[in-house]
């Protein structure tokens, strides 16, 4: 009899243990600048939430959305009220105000999406397109028989100008003498602006459309025009299947699962965050080339893009689509065998801003404000 | 007069405070119970809900001192527009009037290094005579030409909306921001000292007590302000007595502007210490700010309270958005029920209700 | 050239139809002496109510009905307040305003993003129609009984009133109508001309319509011209933005409104505003 209880009592307490470090509850927050019904980087965010949600055991999220920058602080008090550990602050506003409430709660973990600011309890972290770009720019130089792109581009900062030059670099190594033609709308979120601006492109002569907003409204437009468009941010090919070409998509929870795996393991903590940096690319799978998931090009153009060849210094003479899987598994492989931004590229006034044989440095793309060649518009700030 | 039984109700002239506050609360609360509403439509049982609210706004010692954070530039722009109400000068204007402030302020302490103190002293004496200078226009047109005030204050705050965008975006965009739309961060000089522990910028929330108190005595016991309210409630009378209109709404829009220039200064150098997407500088103050001066009905001591009320209406938006999950548009459905319910229940003001179970015999002046 | 002036005609159209629908709608509102500053709110309510509707039965111009039906009761509310409870009209249009805003971004929650099949095309009879009815409405404005009796109830009620006019009733539905059309033209917004719904979309469209409505001169005909002016500006803003900043020309409308203000104030009458715009009318003495 004696034994069996103390096997009982070994059993629970055997049982307990392992659900206890099984089960190591973690409460993390969200500050969101937009509404997550936003289809674009918001909406992103929050479905990296939700994934990262069912990935990572015994984790529970809290999210606020629309947050005015001046108030990240508050907001992040008010998460860290309701018990999070963790804070993820997704814009890059909120900089200063979570650098502040970092300071102020140095035993909880922030994380800052694409910022530069860190401390030891506070990360940074970023999925960053330009690869992407740089294959849907290859795309569209094979596509346009204009020779003008278009691009609708929210605002004029480094992270769009670096999204717009890795696009028209990839225009130009396959349509020497096309031409990117770019139109700003200042919001990140506007229909109403994105499609006018569309038309204002299409007025003048662009056949092919790329952009940052967050709402499908480019693809729609050029779609009923019966032109190509790249999908941005969320998966857009389903709102013009047959005139989607490709796209940029983003999967933000590999970030999220990764940091949160890694808090909850000990890795990470409110001490050694200091030079926690992400800024993962294809290689770690936090981006995905495709109008659609899992749909890097859109069958209804790969013939198109079979027929078309193009020479190149390294790969001798392919069609571009062959170059653009191949150029893509080149980038995606961990040693990133090919950058975009490798010199000599000079700017589009003729400046050399990288150097032959060398390769722009992350803290290079992230002040980038001169125009690559081929690039025709307002350009604010360039050099 | 009718009757209903014992209960009289007749109209009044000028209503007696008490029943002013009764009427104004039970709007209130009116607008409460059909917020409610929409609480029952989201799920969300509505007693729980204001439960939370309460709680979380008030007994929150961090979120304690947001609640007037949100009241200075609520404050600062509700005391301008009782005066210029009182004159029945509709500046609707108040939201491009903060901005033009907040320009004003950013020109002096990016563009004019002053020493010490003189700095945030120039900043906020050009941010008010900034935001003066953008109530300027539409007090003109309507002295001079008689051109409605409301739609052209409404249409300088576009004005000012898109100026802004376009300083940000272009001549003002800062060298330090990383290409996006700030402005540089301003030097030590131009950053208001806050509260401890807290983001209150004391020195805008004394220079709103103060106004307060100067613009009570002002409209009470000078003859200015005298005659600001003799317009204002009867204009004909006004005009008998002499009294010019064009000096009167003048002054209505000086003060009403540019106290809203200094709320826009104190956002900038208080806050965010730097100028950047208007959109951010204001959450709807200045168009809450009309809230703040209709409650107080023309009493700037009574604004106080209510900028006050309008703060904590703010910040309870904010812990509906974190506890309870809500859409942020939230605290927009409270302040239009509001002021619906408040401007509904104008007419009840006019009219008080008499007990008097006595009198039987009709009153033959029906 | 021609293809430049061709293209931005067609733009102005496209974005002027809504600013044109809401505008005639305040014109009438404002004729008849009450001012609705809740056309957002009312136009914002119609685009959220078109689109749910449209995606929920399909039908595209069951959205609008019904959109309109929503504007209209919000108008109600409106012209209670302002007409028959006499309290400050600018207040409680702004308070509509505010809410509409505020219970669309609410409601809307999970609508966004949605893709809507039912549309209706982007320019349509339904663009051209506006221009029809703007000419049809100033034609009863000015050569019909119905339309002087509006303008008596915003010039001088008290006439009015001894000729027999009810003017209340004229200026309930003329605010009612306004609301109508404000709701139908944000479903226009959501219908047709970007097919979607995005909390706040209207963006201040209904601002402006208020603002074309004075800018014509409370005159239907001239208000054609100037919701396809504005129209034709915002397109320019991005077509241009190579050698005129877009915030300049996006300035312009707003500022062009309170030149024309300032250019017909005073001027000969029937430019300027109706007499008793935005007072409440006491009918004797009560």
């Amino acid at each position: 009899m004696r034994w069996v209880i103390v096997l009982a009592v070994l059993v629970m307490v055997v049982s307990l243990a392992a659900t206890g470090s099984a089960q190591q509850k973690l409460k993390a927050g969200f500050i969101y600048v937009g509404p997550i019904g936003d289809y674009g980087w918001t909406h992103a965010h929050d479905q990296g939430r939700r994934i990262a949600e069912k990935t990572v055991a015994g984790l529970e999220t809290v999210y606020v959305e629309s947050v005015p920058e001046a108030q990240a602080e508050p907001f992040i008090d008010k998460l860290v009220q309701q018990g999070a550990k963790v804070v993820f602050t997704t814009s890059f506003g909120f900089m200063d105000g979570t650098l502040a409430a970092a300071k102020r709660h140095p035993d909880v973990i922030f994380a800052h999406a694409s910022g530069f600011k860190r401390a030891p309890n506070m990360a940074t972290y970023m999925a960053d397109f330009y690869q992407v770009y740089y294959l849907n720019g290859l795309m569209a130089g094979a596509l346009t028989k204009s020779g003008k792109v278009g691009y609708v581009g929210a605002f004029p900062i480094p992270e769009v100008k670096r999204h717009i030059g890795a696009f028209a670099l990839g225009v130009r190594a396959v349509n020497p003498k096309a031409t990117v033609h770019v139109r700003w709308i200042f919001e990140w979120f506007k229909p109403a602006a994105a499609k006018e601006a569309t038309a204002a492109l299409i007025a003048e002569g662009v056949d092919v459309l790329a952009f940052t907003e967050d709402s499908p409204t480019v693809v729609q437009e050029a779609a009923k025009r019966k032109l190509a468009s790249f999908s941005h941010y969320s998966p857009m090919q389903k709102f013009a299947p047959q005139h989607t070409v490709s796209g940029q998509l983003v999967h933000w929870e590999k970030i999220y699962v990764d940091f949160l795996s890694k808090v909850q393991s000990g890795k990470y903590t409110a001490k050694n965050l200091q030079d926690v940096d992400y800024w993962w690319l294809l290689a770690e799978g936090a981006v995905e080339l495709g109008g659609d998931f899992g749909v890097p090009i859109n069958p209804a153009y790969k013939s198109r893009l079979q027929a078309a060849k193009v020479t190149t210094p390294d790969l001798g003479r392919l069609s571009v689509y062959d170059l653009v899987m191949k150029r893509q598994a080149q980038m995606a492989d961990p040693k990133m065998m090919f950058d975009p931004f490798t010199g000599p590229i000079k700017d589009r006034k003729g400046v050399m801003r990288v150097a032959a044989g060398k390769r722009m440095t992350v803290g290079e793309l992230n002040t980038m404000e001169w125009a690559a060649p081929g690039i025709v518009g307002p350009w604010a700030k360039e050099p | 007069m009718k009757r209903f039984g014992p209960f009289h109700i007749e109209p009044v002239q000028a209503p007696a405070n008490s029943w002013v506050l009764t009427v104004s609360v039970a709007a209130v609360i009116a607008a409460f119970v059909a917020a409610g509403a929409i609480f029952w439509a989201f799920g969300i049982n509505p007693l729980n809900a204001y439960a939370v609210i309460f709680v979380g706004t008030l007994t929150d010692r961090r979120a304690t001192p947001e609640i007037l954070r949100q009241t200075i530039p609520l404050l600062l722009c509700g005391l301008g527009l009782v005066v210029a109400f009182r004159a029945q000068f509709w500046n609707i204007g108040a939201e491009g009037q903060l901005l033009a402030g907040a320009v004003g302020g950013t020109a002096v302490a990016l563009f004019l290094p002053l020493p010490g103190p003189w700095h945030l002293a120039a900043m906020f004496v050009v941010g008010c005579a900034a935001g003066v200078l953008w109530g300027l226009l539409p007090a003109l047109l309507r002295i001079k030409l008689d051109v409605n005030d409301v739609i052209t204050t409404l249409m300088m705050n576009y004005i000012a909306l898109f100026f802004v965008e376009w300083l940000v975006h272009g001549p003002w965009k800062g060298q330090t921001a990383r290409g996006f739309a700030y402005t540089d961060t301003f030097p030590a000089t131009a950053w208001l000292a806050l509260i401890p522990g807290t983001r209150v910028h004391w020195a805008t929330l004394a220079l709103g007590l103060t106004l307060a108190g100067l613009l009570a005595f002002f409209l009470a016991r000078t003859r200015l302000g005298f005659e600001i309210r003799v317009l204002g409630e009867n204009p004909l009378a006004a005009r008998y007595a002499g009294i010019n209109p064009l000096k009167t709404i003048v002054v209505a829009m000086i003060v009403s502007a540019g106290a809203a220039g200094l709320a826009g200064v104190g956002e900038v150098a208080g806050i965010h210490h730097k100028l950047l997407a208007p959109d951010q500088i204001s959450l709807g103050y200045g168009y809450a700010a009309i809230i703040v001066a209709w409650l107080a009905r023309g009493s700037p001591l009574a604004a106080v309270l209510t900028a006050l009320f309008l703060g904590l209406i703010f910040s309870s938006g904010d812990v509906m958005k974190v506890a309870l999950q809500m859409p942020f548009r939230i605290t927009d459905v409270f302040n239009g029920l509001i002021l619906f319910f408040l401007i509904g229940s104008e007419r009840l003001l006019y009219y008080r209700v008499r007990w008097a179970p006595g009198q039987a015999v009709p009153d033959p002046s029906r | 050239m021609i293809e430049y002036l061709l293209d931005t005609v067609v733009r102005a159209i496209a974005v002027g139809t809504p600013l044109l629908w809401a505008g005639l709608g305040e014109i009438y509102a404002e004729r008849a002496g009450v001012v609705n500053l809740g056309v957002e709110g009312m136009m914002i309510l119609g685009a959220f109510f078109a689109f749910a509707v449209a995606h929920t039965t399909g039908n595209p111009v069951v959205g609008l009905v019904v959109a309109g039906g929503v504007g209209g009761i919000a108008a109600l509310l409106h012209a209670f307040v302002a007409v028959t409870l006499r309290a400050n009209q600018y207040v409680s249009g702004l308070a509509l305003a505010m809410f509409g805003i505020g219970l669309t971004g609410v409601l809307g929650r999970g609508w966004e993003g949605v893709p809507l099949l039912a549309t209706l095309p982007e320019i349509s009879a339904l663009n051209y129609l506006s221009v029809v009815a703007a000419a049809g409405l100033w034609f009863v404005l000015y050569h019909t009984r119905a339309g002087i009796v509006v303008r008596s109830a915003g010039e001088s009620p008290a006439a009015a009133d001894a000729l027999g006019v009810n003017v209340y009733v004229v200026r309930y539905l003329c605010v009612i109508f306004g609301g109508v059309l404000a709701g139908v033209a944000g479903g226009f917004l959501s219908v047709a001309y970007r097919p979607s719904w995005t909390e706040g979309m209207t963006g201040g469209a209904g601002w402006i319509a208020i603002a074309i409505a004075i800018f014509a001169g409370w005159n239907p005909l001239k208000a054609i011209w100037g919701a396809f002016l504005f129209g034709a500006l915002y397109y320019l803003s991005f077509r241009l933005q190579t050698w005129i900043p877009p915030e300049l020309l996006r300035m312009m409308p707003f500022a062009f409104t309170i030149l024309v203000l300032a250019a017909t104030a005073g001027s000969r009458r029937g430019e300027g505003a109706p007499e008793a715009l935005g007072l409440p009318y006491v009918s004797g003495q009560r």
